[in-house]
């Protein structure tokens, strides 16, 4: 107690509309203290750490600096109180150097860009201990990068203060453990440092002290050395939950979907896919991982035929599928849900109801030319139901739907429609404990009943105990098809990053290749 | 730094009440009338008079009421038509600003298929080959935005606002061309002037008394009846709404939406045309400015109506009274004319639209203890 806090928030509040986002909440944070604030998604986490860097202000309730109470009314006043922010969506200017980005902010540099100011700022970063180069331009920096550069902005800036709203979202293993090495320094220099997370794992091994809301509640703050992350599941969900995920095992059949020598472009012209070899099973669950952008949206899109492909073969129970439309893909019981950043873009029209989207890839089907709302409605009824979407009814557009239960919607459509292959990108991005695991278990559900399913996640942890073999993608190339239970995270992370290329350790047989694959009666 | 503290929060509304919403929109507009009320007696004239006039179009105590009311309909039938075309577009998030070139285009065809085979037809066979020849330059005035649209990804907006005044220019060198070649022009006048139609070119009519009900009110009234149905309970109809909520979504789900998005624009942009064809045969003349406003006006009413067919219904109507009764009720007093109906209108879309923003959000002013802390 005899230490001064950094930041003390007493009392906080604040709603949106009748909707409390943040209720009665006290926070404290120490110089040279990393804080951990952990909590389901709609705790009222990213709420609370905007009112400290000033984007939105408490409807009551008191922030304290260093002792001192203070009013904070915009980004501007956090600045000069030496909090900064590093935000989940990154706010760098893309055609900007490294160096241009910070100046942009600078207050003190004044409205001329000096020649020295890649030397300042190239100093400054070294002193720190970062790794950056001050002109890089920001669209040609990696995930990871950019990020630093946002700490080094805030660092620039004279924070003392600093919050990472979920860091390590887009992070590989290594990355994130050169992260949490950069954390440590800049906490023995004497920064207090909040960082947003639900991994689990990565609280224990960062913060010094864990904050946890539930529903927008402060619950208490525990000291990391003293928990354990099933008491600490127990404070986010509010109850006992089961933190397994079963990997059912299934009878396998043969290839259901199998991919040859497939090369596919990305939007710009370069290879986004190239000469990658797989297959799924029926009754298996193939894990696809791979740091952004190493091709595996271009691969989901190829698949549903949403993408020309420049060559290879895309092989469905013996029919080649490359060209098809969409349609005929779909008709064939193939399957795609992309969940993607901003989870509303593909796959969901967010202003329809969600009768209306329950119809999205069936309502041609109806005769004559009226589009059957009935059948829809009652399907909708029955999703809602099976999957415990919480609605107000079936003709509530999507849009007003918490992110748990849109990806509820657009799953259960997906599976209502039968399909015997699930392709699936990010199932469970954004979503909370409880809400994955309902993913977790339908898609389960789906591979008992026989059904192949690609899925494309970012969490390795949950990715090594849900898929039976997880592929590895790096710039577009397979570096290797693992069996998801005898691999390491270490072992994946390096394959991500193209360090480990696995895909020639067994000469006899290339990965991805079934050995009892039909594909060569196609070709006959 | 406490008093920096800003005097009021913007909150959004839980829910709003469609009555509140009603509500809301009916006090919109008495206070546009209050503020119109302030500048009619600036300049002398009695404001509640005035208003009365407006809104009974100067039918009572008329000699022909019946001919305010034939007025009405002309000026009724394109905007309603117009703005219901529009939202067809807009609902697929279509920016279709090219209502007036599209208009001119419809009421240009539809006029030349009236000065060429008027003589050799009889009237109803022309009335309808003067609406189709009107959808048919009209939509494909417009499908060639979408063309280009769905082909190289141009943007529509600048597009359709760019060949309005192509269409304007076009039609005022017919206008103002005098020329062996011109079937246009009145071949007896010296100066170029428009003729008038041949009779069975003219809008057909069906004598109730002594009203004639002009047969385009009975037209823009079923097509009003069948886009609402289009739109909710077909599957092009659903089509529209996806891709215009999403067109990855739509091209996700197997639609075609290059193929979609020409062939509703062609509608809308046809349906803009007839309306220009309907026009001019009820006018009976072709006229170097056709459109009265209603590519424009028909934005607003669209908006308005929030692209709801039925709320388009109500807000054309609205409109047009507003329109026309300012007109009549001016012609009165010397110091109004009709501008001041569209300064008028101005105010109301201003407060309405106001008013909108309030049924979704509330100021919550900060308490007084609150401030005081």
């Amino acid at each position: 107690m005899e230490q001064q806090y950094a930041i003390e928030m007493r009392g906080i509040c604040k709603s949106f509309g009748s909707v409390a986002a943040n209720k009665d909440i006290n926070l404290t944070v120490k110089p040279g203290e990393i804080l951990a604030l952990l909590g389901e998604n709609g705790s009222g986490k990213t709420t609370l750490m905007n009112m400290l860097s000033g984007i939105y202000k408490p409807d009551s309730g008191m922030i304290l600096v260093d002792g001192r109470e203070v009013a904070i009314n915009s980004p501007e006043d956090a600045k000069k109180l030496g909090i900064g922010m590093v935000h989940q969506h990154f706010k760098l200017v893309d055609v900007f150097s490294a160096a241009d980005n910070i100046w942009l902010g600078d207050d003190k540099s004044g409205p001329v860009l000096k020649k020295d100011r890649f030397q300042v700022i190239g100093d400054m970063a070294k002193r720190f201990g970062f790794d950056i180069d001050p002109r890089k331009k920001v669209y040609n920096m990696a995930v990871s990068e950019k990020q630093t550069l946002e700490i080094v902005k805030v660092l620039y800036y004279g924070a003392q203060i600093i919050i990472l709203d979920e860091p390590t979202a887009v992070l590989t293993v290594q990355e994130t453990a050169k992260l949490f090495d950069v954390l440590r320094r800049m906490k023995e220099s004497g920064h207090a440092i909040i960082i947003i997370t639900h991994k689990l794992n990565e609280v224990l091994e960062i913060s010094d002290r864990v904050a946890i809301l539930r529903k927008g509640e402060y619950i208490t703050t525990v000291d990391t050395a003293t928990t354990d992350e099933q008491q600490l599941t127990e404070y986010m969900v509010g109850r006992k939950v089961k933190l397994n995920i079963d990997r059912p095992v299934v009878e396998k059949t043969r290839p259901l979907l199998e991919i040859r020598d497939l090369t596919i472009k990305n939007d710009e012209g370069a290879l986004a896919i190239d000469k990658v070899n797989f297959y799924i099973r029926g009754g298996e669950i193939l894990g696809v991982a791979g740091i952004a952008g190493c091709g595996q949206k271009e691969l989901c899109e190829a698949i549903a035929g949403l993408r020309p492909i420049e060559s290879g073969m895309m092989i469905h129970k013996g029919d080649n599928i490359v060209g098809l439309s969409p349609k005929a893909i779909l008709e064939k019981g193939i399957s795609m849900s992309f969940i993607p950043e901003d989870r509303l873009g593909m796959g969901l029209a967010p202003s329809m109801s969600i009768t209306d989207n329950m119809l999205l890839k069936k309502y041609d089907q109806a005769k004559g030319p009226f589009v059957d709302r009935k059948t829809g409605r009652e399907e909708a009824k029955q999703v809602v139901q099976d999957l415990e979407i919480v609605t107000p009814s079936t003709e509530t557009p999507v849009r007003r739907l918490s992110g748990g239960n849109v990806q509820k919607v657009l799953l259960g459509r997906e599976i209502k429609a039968g399909p015997n292959v699930i392709v699936t990108a990010y199932p469970v991005r954004g979503l909370d404990i409880n809400s994955s695991y309902a993913i977790y278990d339908i898609l389960n559900r789906q591979k008992k009943d026989g059904v192949g399913i690609l899925f494309v996640g970012e969490d390795l942890d949950v990715m090594m105990d849900l898929c039976d073999k997880i592929m590895v993608l790096c710039h577009g190339r397979v570096m290797g098809v693992v069996h998801a239970h005898k691999t390491s995270k270490e072992e994946l992370g390096l394959m991500m990053t193209g360090a480990l290329d696995l895909t020639n350790k067994y000469e006899d047989k290339p990965a991805g290749i079934a050995k009892d694959s039909r594909i060569e009666e196609v070709e006959e | 730094m406490k008093s920096q503290q800003p005097l009021f929060h913007v909150i959004k509304r839980e829910d709003s009440r469609p009555a509140q919403q009603l509500l809301a929109y009916v006090a919109a507009v008495v206070l546009a009338l209050a503020v119109g009320a302030v500048l009619l007696a600036v300049q002398g004239v009695e404001p509640l008079t005035f208003y009365r006039q407006m809104i009974t179009m100067g039918i009572p105590g008329s000699r022909y009421p019946w001919r305010a009311v034939e007025n009405f309909i002309k000026l009724f039938v394109p905007l309603l038509i117009v703005s219901l075309a529009l939202s067809l577009a807009f609902k697929m998030r279509f920016w279709n600003i090219g209502g007036e070139g599209q208009f001119i285009m419809g009421a240009f065809w539809a006029g030349v298929a009236g000065m060429l085979l008027g003589e050799s037809l009889p009237q109803p066979v022309m009335v309808l080959a003067m609406a189709l020849c009107g959808a048919l330059g009209g939509g494909v005035y417009g499908v060639f935005v979408a063309a280009l649209k769905v082909k190289w990804g141009t943007n529509e907006t600048l597009l359709t606002l760019m060949l309005n005044y192509v269409a304007l220019y076009f039609l005022q060198y017919f206008a103002e061309t005098k020329a062996g070649w011109n079937f246009f022009l009145d071949p007896q006048s010296a100066r170029p002037k428009f003729a008038k139609f041949p009779d069975n070119a003219q809008m057909i009519t069906i004598p109730i008394g002594p009203f004639n009900l002009n047969l385009s009110l009975i037209v823009a009234l079923v097509l009003c009846a069948l886009i609402f149905g289009y739109l909710n309970y077909t599957k092009r109809g659903y089509e529209i709404a996806v891709v215009g909520d999403s067109p990855n979504t739509a091209r996700y789900a197997g639609m075609k939406v290059g193929k979609i998005v020409i062939r509703t624009i062609f509608l809308s942009a046809a349906l803009i045309g007839m309306a220009g064809a309907l026009h001019v045969s009820s006018a009976g003349v072709m006229s170097a400015s056709p459109t009265n406003d209603v590519g424009w006006t028909g934005i607003v009413v669209a908006w308005l109506a929030k692209l709801n067919t039925l709320g388009i219904l109500l807000a054309s109507v609205l409109i047009t009274v507003l329109q026309f009764g300012c007109q009549t009720a001016s012609s009165s007093y010397p110091s109004i004319d009709a501008n001041f109906a569209n300064l008028l209108q101005g105010v109301i879309l201003f407060l309405v639209l106001a008013a909108d923003f309030f049924t979704r959000f509330k100021l919550v002013l900060r308490s007084r203890k609150e401030a005081a802390r």
